[in-house]
């Protein structure tokens, strides 16, 4: 049986998005090296009902890493210390009786706080619907097989298409960008014929979606990346300028 | 999708252009503190007047000259201007910051040299003003700096420099700049190149490396010139 | 009402031909006056809404999470099948068919499960042209591997993230029609009842979850794909939004539940830790293509696996099924663990698990190639266990995963009330009492890509435009009505007894009694016990907050309350189903060898219940199954 930890936290409240927010200090008892840190927030949040206190909010779904729901900075970093780590994937294993944790919502013009720590991501949603598709209808696919792809191709398009859209890259970049999520499914379409047709479109109109959407210029810090749990490479955001560029000043 | 297309002018507004335009800015500018810097070195010759005959070349490229300092001056402004407007838009871009922040390291290029380059970037530009007015605006032949190279009389530049650098603002002051130099360096040669997509992965790590390298020797290569005649050399 | 399953006529090869050559067709002017509700946004209700879309239909569709992009069709991992026989190995859409309906054990409907081997091709076609990155081959064309169940290789597979994949695919395809304004999308939307209106489904009433707006939602046909009821067990694989309550509403408002008790129990999850545990971790059936599954061969040896010798190891299910070993279906595999854990043999501090070893591969095969295979869920494994699977065998257990039963639709995927049209998961029809592995995804995009296109509009070529219901009139009045009074009776309780230990209590007494193993004593019991627990929730709950802010614990107690009705019911229809039958294992019906035995003359039906007050109340309607193109045999994997 693992020894069981005393930590203390300091959260983040906010009642609603126009409500002021401060940090309110808990502590959490008896807790098992083996719970995920969501697990952990479950237990507080038991303690805080029956209580008589709201709820600590955050959002969360799949609990492995994929749906990309949750998502928050944790001591200021974004998804907690460990690289390739969702929220939901962290555990208490990682930290130590007495420890006091601080934990923040995703801060962003973009992503407005709806309540505590849950945040509104619908801006990413809004950048894929300006162009982060293949226009083909369903049915109107030629055989799968009638296109060979060369492996290393579909191999890089997977590992940018394995963005969860879970916005880390932006809470953590310093200017608020979100380079690294518009720069991957442009890269994921981009390095496959079947997304190739559309590319210079689909780059021209993803690229200014994002900057409507109040998100800030990319400085190249890379924390992103360093952030990403899915560990995307930057080079996805300078595929991204080299689409644009070639949209841009390529042959119409 | 929208069919979209984009023109200069969206180009150079968009996210991916301002960064293109820094980028190649950028570089330019680092390639013309280069080879300023070695210039500057030429005064370490043995020959003393090799510092005034490289500085006298320079002068008398006439209209040539011109073109490259319009030229210079249209990239620092370019230069700063996006730079300015890339930390205003990073401002806006996060209205309330967070309580707690750090880098989580890996594979972050995060470094006190990324994290200020708008500030470094404004001291140097103000420091541009204060380093020509001092120097090519400085006194000249008229106010008695004169020096004969090859039978003819010049701009004795070299005086100039031993006289400022031996006060002590001049001496710590221009030292202190060329390591915010290098530190904007560190970052932004790194940083242009990544914009302009010259990074492939595996050379990352490498291309960090030898934007540190280059920041380093650059500042190295200027600050020592300052110190070396306050402290006696030269006179 | 008798069950009219509309299934055509002709020989079953073509059945869904003739449907489409004979269905009306709404002329593409017209598609533009009609407007469809699209609740769920995963597999099925993303194709769908994008599809609609694409014809031209208006679309309204809803989650209950932030971005359609989440939902829990993300998390599959292991692939999608298809008859494609790239690897040229003997398969065949009829095989195919064949291997889905010996699968599910002889209890889904032939005509539709051979409609989804005819379209499980052309899935694979449309996400290629999507750009989902599937694994390829050298050559460039695409690599295959095998599954559970099958002898052939037809699973296609994008790492060990195929769901997330298609799911993108499928959202990709919905964002172009959210641009092109075909499709409105509605984000934290839970749906809260359905409207009914001259005998027809024409609305909707969703909670918007950030501000607790009570919306109505008019249409001329609603289309349920909210996937499964998996978290009544509370533990399972699902993600924790994942509920019953759309299903369940439609349900009371008339729609018949069908084969509630047919849920699967994964063979390979990481096992339960603690109490504290809030969700369980799937390992991809994929692993048991190169994994060895073992016990020691004596109950209670506590050593390391290391320490223990070969010929001190059990390989039950090579040594039980000789010829599909570890790759027999998932009720076959989760049944078996439970037998060596029963028996003591279990491993781990809990000793409710079993090995699966991968040393033997990474003999064969080398690290790099096992890497390469399933290094992300050896990452997932390692990262959840803090153990290295590649030097200490893994730890598994079976956990809830899947349900097979849900709302009753007939071949055109309509439920018993009119315009309610229920895809994917959230219907029972495709998987029979176990679904094969990499099925549901198959199941999904069928239904939404490719089916629905067609049912639906036969449905609406016979609705006049315009006659969506009115949302100011009295049916959608009086669900708004009673969906504030149940939001105001849940806040009032004001016990003490969190949501969460409802759930957990409601979770044990359904895996207790309706999971791996059921029993009459054990079902009557458990049918007990629920409605107990149901009338504590409703006097003693506390349910933090208010309504009218962002509040998950009061959606939660929605679901959890839908949950204390459905176990319930559950376990009616487990008790009522004498036979064992795929994932419906009764300990009172086994061969002399100890496996499931199926009663045909009896159960060879779909138990579909209508509401009727209280679960145990419910009235059971039967749909004989007929099987006429596949032999009712006894399933062997020996």
């Amino acid at each position: 049986m693992s020894k069981l930890m005393t930590i203390h936290l300091k959260v983040w409240r906010q009642a609603s998005a126009t409500a002021e927010g401060r940090f309110a200090d808990y502590t959490v008892p008896n807790v098992n090296p083996h719970m995920s840190f969501l697990e952990m927030l479950d237990v507080l949040n038991e303690n805080l009902t029956l209580s008589g206190e709201d709820p600590v909010e955050f959002d969360h779904d799949c609990r492995e890493g994929i749906c990309g729901s949750c998502g928050i900075m944790i001591n200021g970093q974004a998804h907690g210390p460990n690289a390739r780590t969702a929220t939901c994937q962290l555990h208490m294993r990682d930290y130590s009786d007495g420890d006091t944790i601080v934990i923040e919502p995703w801060r962003a013009k973009a992503f407005p706080v709806i309540r505590d720590l849950v945040v509104d991501r619908a801006p990413f949603d809004r950048i894929m619907s300006a162009g982060g598709y293949v226009s083909v209808n369903s049915g109107a696919a030629p055989d799968a097989n009638a296109i060979p792809v060369p492996k290393n191709s579909v191999d890089e398009a997977f590992d940018y298409a394995a963005c969860i859209g879970c916005g880390a890259c932006v809470a953590a970049c310093p200017n608020s960008s979100a380079s690294l999520f518009t720069g991957a499914k442009v890269s994921h379409l981009a390095l496959l014929p079947q997304g190739s047709p559309e590319r210079k479109e689909r780059v021209t109109a993803m690229v200014t979606q994002m900057a409507e959407e109040g998100f800030g210029d990319c400085s190249n810090h890379a924390e992103c990346e360093a952030v990403c749990p899915k560990g995307i490479s930057i080079t996805a955001i300078a595929l991204m300028r080299r689409e644009y560029v070639k949209a841009a000043f390529g042959r119409q | 999708m929208a069919d979209k297309r984009v023109d200069l002018k969206s180009f150079s507004g968009s996210q991916v252009g301002k960064k293109i335009l820094t980028g190649i800015t950028g570089l330019g500018l680092t390639l013309f503190v280069l080879m300023h810097m070695v210039g500057n070195l030429s005064f370490f010759s043995p020959d003393e007047q090799a510092y005034n005959a490289y500085a006298h070349k320079l002068m008398s490229l006439g209209p040539l000259l011109w073109a490259v300092e319009i030229g210079l001056l249209a990239f620092v402004l370019v230069h700063i201007v996006l730079g300015v407007r890339i930390y205003l838009g990073k401002r806006a871009a996060r209205p309330v910051d967070y309580q707690t922040y750090r880098t989580v390291g890996g594979a972050s290029k995060q470094s006190v040299a990324s994290r200020t380059m708008i500030w470094t970037g404004v001291i140097l530009g103000v420091f541009l003003v204060f380093h020509i007015l001092s120097f090519k605006y400085g006194p000249g032949v008229d106010d008695g700096y004169v020096t004969t190279l090859n039978g003819e009389e010049v701009r004795d530049l070299r005086r100039l420099m031993v006289e400022k650098f031996q006060e002590p603002l001049y001496a710590f002051g221009y030292p202190i700049v060329m390591l915010l130099l290098g530190f904007h360096l560190r970052h932004g040669i790194w940083s242009a190149l990544q914009s302009l997509g010259a990074v492939k992965p595996a050379w990352s790590p490498v291309i960090y490396s030898v934007a540190a390298v280059i920041g380093a020797l650059i500042a190295i290569g200027f600050l020592v010139l300052p110190l070396w005649i306050f402290f006696g050399g030269g006179a | 009402m008798s069950l009219d399953a509309k299934v055509p006529a002709g020989p079953i090869a073509d059945k869904w031909d003739n449907y489409k050559n004979t269905t009306r067709l709404v002329n593409p002017a017209n598609k533009r006056k009609y407007t469809v509700i699209v609740v769920g946004t995963g597999l099925a209700g993303g194709s769908a809404a994008a599809t609609l879309g694409e014809l031209g239909y208006n679309v309204k569709a809803f989650t209950i999470l932030d971005s359609p992009r989440r939902a829990h069709s993300i998390a599959a991992q292991g692939g999608i099948n298809a008859a494609k026989n790239y690897p040229n190995d003997g398969d065949s859409i009829w095989r195919l068919f064949y291997d889905t309906v010996k699968g599910g054990d002889y209890r889904s409907r032939e005509a539709n499960v051979y409609r989804l081997a005819q379209i499980s091709n052309t899935i694979i076609d449309q996400c290629v042209a999507q750009g989902v990155p599937f694994a390829r081959e050298y050559g460039g064309l695409l690599d295959n591997r095998s599954f559970g169940g099958a002898q052939v290789s037809r699973t296609f597979y994008a790492r060990g993230q195929t769901g997330q994949q298609l799911l993108l695919g499928a959202y990709q395809a919905m964002s172009r029609q959210i641009e092109a304004g075909q499709v409105e999308m509605f984000s934290r939307r839970e749906m809260l009842d359905l409207v009914i209106e001259d005998g027809r489904a024409t609305g909707i009433v969703a909670r918007n979850l950030v501000d607790g707006k009570i919306e109505r939602h008019s249409a001329d046909a609603v289309l349920l794909c909210t996937g499964g009821y998996g978290n009544v067990y509370y533990l399972s694989t699902n993600a924790k939004n994942s509920n019953v309550t759309a299903a369940w509403r439609c349900y009371k408002r008339g729609a018949y539940f069908a084969n509630p008790c047919f849920t699967q129990i994964h063979p390979t999850c990481i096992p339960v830790s603690g109490d504290y545990q809030s969700k369980l971790t799937l390992m991809s059936e994929s692993l048991r293509n190169d994994g060895r599954v073992w016990v020691p061969k004596n109950a209670g040896d506590t050593r390391r696996p290391q320490d223990i010798p070969e010929d001190e190891r059990d390989y039950y299910l090579e040594r039980r099924y000789p010829s599909f070993g570890n790759l027999v279906p998932r009720d076959v595999a989760s049944r078996a663990a439970k037998k060596e854990t029963d028996a003591g043999r279990g491993v781990g501090e809990t000793q409710l698990a079993v090995y699966l070893d991968f040393a033997d591969s990474i003999n064969r095969l080398g690290r790099d190639t096992i890497e390469a295979r399933y290094g992300n869920l050896f990452e997932m494994y390692q990262r959840i266990t803090d153990e290295n699977p590649y030097e200490v065998p893994m730890r598994i257990f079976p956990a809830v995963h899947y349900t097979m039963g849900g709302l009753w639709v007939d071949y055109e995927l309509q439920s018993t009330v009119p315009g309610l049209f229920v895809l994917g998961e959230a219907n029972y029809s495709d998987h029979g009492a176990n679904r094969l592995g990499a099925s549901a995804l198959m199941q999904g995009l069928a239904d939404g890509y490719f089916v629905i296109p067609y049912t639906l509009g036969n449905y609406l070529a016979g609705i006049t435009p315009g006659t969506a219901g009115d949302v100011s009139g009295e049916a959608f009045r009086s669900a708004e009505e009673e969906a504030t009074d149940r939001i105001q009776k849940l806040l009032n309780v004001n016990g003490s007894r969190t949501i969460m230990d409802f759930h957990r209590s409601l979770g044990k007494l359904v895996w207790d009694h309706i999971g791996m193993a059921r029993n009459a004593d054990g079902l009557r019991l458990a049918m007990d016990e629920i409605r107990d627990l149901r009338e504590q929730f409703w006097q003693d709950v506390r349910v933090p907050g208010e309504n009218s802010t962002y509040n998950k614990s009061l959606e939660f107690a929605g679901r959890v309350a839908d949950f204390l009705e459905l176990g319930e019911l559950m376990a009616r229809d487990a008790l009522e189903r004498e036979e064992s039958c795929g994932g419906h294992f009764r300990e009172e019906y086994t061969s002399p060898e100890g496996e499931a035995m199926r009663r045909d003359d009896e159960f060879a039906y779909s138990a579909a219940w209508e509401f009727n007050g209280t679960p145990r109340d419910a009235g059971l309607h039967k749909e004989q199954l007929e099987f006429e193109n596949v032999k009712l045999t006894t399933r062997s994997y020996k």
